[in-house]
């Protein structure tokens, strides 16, 4: 199967359609930003953008990914930052940043679709356990 | 200001800079090998800590590498698993290097015997540990690499007056002719000096970096999808372990699985020495590792496995309603402790003060409160899985790829199990997505090394959620009793506590002495309250669910148990909570950090209408927090926390954003925890499995938080104990909120988690 990630076309051998987009990337393709979670779509750490929408790559069957443009953290901020990831900068946001890919691509795609700060704020509901929410909402607001 | 009590426990390192402190390299540049301090949370809580080794090819965990093109490198032998403290050293030497912090690069180290570099062993990153252990090592190796390159250019330049010579992030001016000359162009000469005997320090008032809010080093690479975590370990030819263990308490495997179609091989993987906790003992064939090309075939492929378990006789036993039950017995029964006896769980270890006196004193009292409280076993969910990759070649070599907090046990367990000679053996410390206590422990580093050992090519092994869930060494559960009278003025005549829970020192093989499990009690111990007479006890539950330490450990149960007792002990007294704990505090310290927490969240005005407020406060590692939580909607589904207000003291705060970070991360920890956070058994088997059933709360629940950092005081003094920050934010919210909610529903919270039956909904 050929994926077009950030821009480029992969061509890597799929045993099994059903496999989640989330393995083909981190095993198969090489592209680890993507960040397994929980596999049952409640965190968010594997988020990816497919064509602009975000996407849990932890169940997104990878056949269904074919021909389609697909967006992780390693091609988000095209030749520099994305906008979201400089603000993750500015109020210094990660701790142990596992969650922040996933965290960084939902904003992205929120933004895609138009949202911005507040609206953003009150859908995205990746988890962090680190607890770093108050520095995301500080983050979003500039957005 | 006020006066600081001295930690006279803490073991401090009060030598000052000695040259053996030191181990220089020669080579292009300079290289100043030290030690970092390893600790121990036993040495921690009980012995203190002893101060380093002398630096020596064998001893030396991190160094600074001055390089002929002027970059300055510092190598850190502590993991970072968010808390910052990778950062904070370099913050810290950067102060006395005199470069700007934001030109040192960080990089991970570990217990490696590699050249050319000074060599040794990392230390285990725990206990908030990291910063305040190793302050004075960090100014003193940034100090005597100053002084050791100045030296270097005073020769070249010929003028041996010390005093006429500056140093400018980097460049040493010598003012008489206005020559300067760089660090990196002087650091080879200066790897042939000897370190100095004394290198002075930048005074307090001209600090140019400690004690202020710069930007962490690995934030960069945290935005970019390019750090790299133990999971993201890819090596040539590498294979995909997945593990699959026994689904209950003390379980093994009966026969080996054949290996299904399509994959490399099942191993089945044992408990190790080092690793057995609890009812998983050594010998223990707990587990089978699948080992396939890729995680999700080898995942699904260990998920369809059928794998016959022997159950332990006793896994119809093991249910959270029996361990209440037990605890329940056991806070008001049990055997006094014996000398040189055998002190089964059950015993009574009378850890300060003495029962007899203490319950004569409640008995006499006008008025006599008793509790009992109890907090479940929680999980670590640390956000990254448990994972660990193994590179071995029989007889030659095993590099191990981990996100560890403990890379020292890990080289060890690695030695012992392969073989190899410590120089043939490689620990590489990635970044840890969290750590919690949980990556403390070996037993996933154990289960790669066989799996390594049995398939001859790499392997990443990794624990699903479910296993990472299902087989924690969790926060102890514990029934906790407390007892108090109060005299008709309000004082307490005497105070008796008891916790019972499981031993996480019993499961790592120690016998237990006369004050018990350092690690079960702490929290209760010590408290500046002037209780008339004492009695603090400690009983080893018998549970042998593997325990282990979570976040802030006994301080988390503890500070529950104690701070909760002292709010009904205020009612009690019909006197109101913060100023009955204002006229029970001994300690000047602790009094400040309530008063600031009072100023700060307006304790004194009344809250909103509808919403209610409590108050806890408790000491960590060193350092003294109070919380103020203010709460409303309470349902018997779900509260909402409108506000939350934090203060420390934790004598220094070299980083005040990044203790800022660590005390609402911790906060949002323990809320975590006191809401939701639970693990239940039936007949043995772990019953929350993913984050579906173990609720956390999401970006749109997370309430405001107010964080005040105390004055940091003159640190010119040695001897002055610094507190740590990265457990600090957990201990005092449940207590705080349960005293919230006690005001809003008229129901005192005294068992743990708030909702146990709240589950999260997908995205």
């Amino acid at each position: 199967m050929t994926f077009n990630v950030n821009g480029k076309n992969y061509t890597v051998s799929v045993s099994n359609p059903d496999m989640p987009l989330l393995w083909v990337l981190r095993d198969l393709i090489g592209l680890t930003g993507t960040k397994y979670g929980c596999g049952i779509e409640v965190c968010g750490a594997c988020t990816v953008l497919i064509d602009g929408q975000r996407e849990h790559s932890c169940v997104f069957d990878a056949s269904s990914a074919v021909g389609k443009k697909i967006v992780t953290i390693e091609g988000l901020g095209a030749g520099g930052l994305h906008p979201a990831q400089q603000a993750w900068v500015d109020e210094q946001v990660p701790q142990c940043g596992y969650c922040q890919p996933g965290m960084l691509m939902t904003v992205a795609g929120a933004i895609n679709d138009g949202h911005r700060g507040k609206e953003i704020a009150s859908e995205c509901k990746n988890l962090c356990v680190c607890g770093t929410y108050p520095r995301i909402k500080k983050a979003l607001s500039n957005l | 200001m006020t006066t600081r009590t001295i930690d006279s426990s803490a073991g401090r390192d009060t030598r000052g800079v000695s040259r053996r402190d030191f181990l220089v390299r020669t080579g292009s540049g300079l290289v100043l090998g030290f030690v970092l301090q390893n600790v121990s949370r036993v040495d921690l809580a009980e012995a203190g800590v002893p101060p380093p080794p002398a630096a020596t090819g064998a001893t030396v965990n991190s160094w600074l590498e001055i390089g002929a093109d002027n970059s300055v490198t510092l190598t850190i032998g502590s993991s970072e698993m968010g808390q910052g403290s990778f950062s904070g050293l370099a913050q810290i030497l950067s102060e006395d290097l005199m470069v700007d912090y934001a030109r040192i690069r960080a990089v991970q180290g570990g217990p490696t015997l590699a050249s050319p570099a000074p060599v040794g062993s990392a230390i285990n990153t725990v206990g908030s540990s990291v910063i305040r252990r190793n302050f004075w090592r960090m100014r003193d190796a940034g100090a005597a690499a100053r002084e050791m390159l100045v030296q270097a250019a005073m020769n070249r330049i010929g003028d041996q007056d010390r005093a006429r010579y500056s140093v400018r992030d980097g460049v040493i001016t010598h003012a008489p002719t206005g020559r300067s000359l760089t660090y990196g162009e002087v650091a080879a000469d200066a790897a042939a000096l000897p370190p100095p005997a004394s290198a002075p320090l930048v005074p307090d008032d001209e600090f140019a970096v400690i004690g202020r809010s710069v930007p962490r080093l690995d934030i960069p690479a945290k935005v970019d999808g390019s750090a790299k975590y133990g999971i993201d370990i890819r090596l040539p030819n590498m294979v995909y372990a997945v593990i699959r263990h026994a689904p209950s308490v003390g379980g093994t495997l009966a026969r080996t699985p054949s290996r299904p179609s399509g994959t490399i091989a099942v191993v089945p993987t044992q408990v190790v020495a080092g690793t057995e906790r609890g009812g998983e003992a050594v010998g223990n064939v707990n587990a089978v590792a699948v080992v396939g090309t890729n995680t999700w075939d080898t995942w699904q492929a260990a998920k369809r496995l059928k794998v016959s378990w022997r159950l332990p006789a006793n896994a119809s036993a093991l249910n959270s309603d029996r361990f209440l039950a037990d605890g329940l017995a056991l806070s008001s029964g049990g055997t006094p402790f014996v000398p040189g006896g055998a002190n089964p769980p059950g015993t009574v270890y009378t850890v300060e003060g003495e029962a007899g006196s203490t319950t004569a004193a409640i008995d006499g009292s006008p008025s006599i409160v008793e509790s009992v409280y109890s907090l479940p076993y929680v999980a670590h969910a640390c956000m990254e899985v448990l994972n660990c990759t193994v590179d071995y070649v029989a007889g030659v070599r095993c590099d191990v790829y981990a996100p560890t907090q403990s890379a020292t046990s890990a080289l060890g367990l690695v030695v012992s199990l392969t073989g190899l000679s410590p120089d043939q053996v490689t620990v590489h410390t990635t970044y840890l997505g969290g750590g919690l206590g949980r990556k403390a422990e070996t037993d996933f580093v154990s289960q790669a090394v066989q799996v390594g050992m049995a398939v001859g090519r790499p392997v990443k092994l990794m624990w699903p959620r479910e296993e990472d869930f299902t087989h924690d060494q969790y926060r102890p559960m514990a029934v906790i009793r407390a007892r108090a009278g109060l005299a008709q003025d309000g004082n307490v005549t005497g105070f008796s506590y008891r916790n019972v829970s499981p031993s996480i020192l019993g499961q790592r093989g120690r016998v237990l002495g006369a004050l018990g499990d350092s690690q079960g009690i702490e929290g209760a111990t010590h408290l500046p309250y002037a209780f008339g007479t004492r009695a603090i006890e400690y009983v080893a539950h018998p549970s042998p669910v593997p325990v282990g330490f979570w976040r802030s450990v006994g301080a988390s149960l503890n500070t529950f148990g104690v701070e909760s007792m002292i709010d009904e002990l205020a009612e009690a007294a019909s006197q109101d909570p913060y100023l009955f704990r204002r006229g029970l505090l001994t300690d000047p310290r602790w009094m400040q950090v309530l008063d600031a927490v009072a100023d700060r969240s307006g304790w004194l005005s009344p809250p909103r209408a509808g919403r209610a407020r409590g108050i806890a406060i408790g000491t960590a590692f060193g350092s003294i927090v109070a919380q103020v939580v203010e709460a409303s909607n309470l349902t018997t589904t779900s509260v909402r926390i409108n506000k939350v207000w934090i203060a420390i003291d934790c004598y220094l705060a070299v980083n005040p954003d990044s203790i800022e970070a660590q005390l609402v991360g911790g906060m949002v920890h323990g809320l975590n925890a006191t809401l939701y956070g639970r693990q239940t058994f039936v007949n043995g088997a772990a019953q929350v499995k993913n984050f579906n059933s173990s609720r956390m709360i999401r970006l749109n629940e997370m309430p405001d938080v107010d964080v005040t950092i105390l004055p940091n005081p003159s640190v010119a003094d040695r001897t002055a104990a610094i507190g740590g920050a990265g457990e600090l934010g957990v201990p005092t919210f449940a207590p705080a909120l349960a005293a919230a909610c006690y005001k809003l529903g008229g129901r005192r919270i005294r068992t743990l988690p708030l909702f146990p039956a709240a589950r999260m909904g997908g995205l």
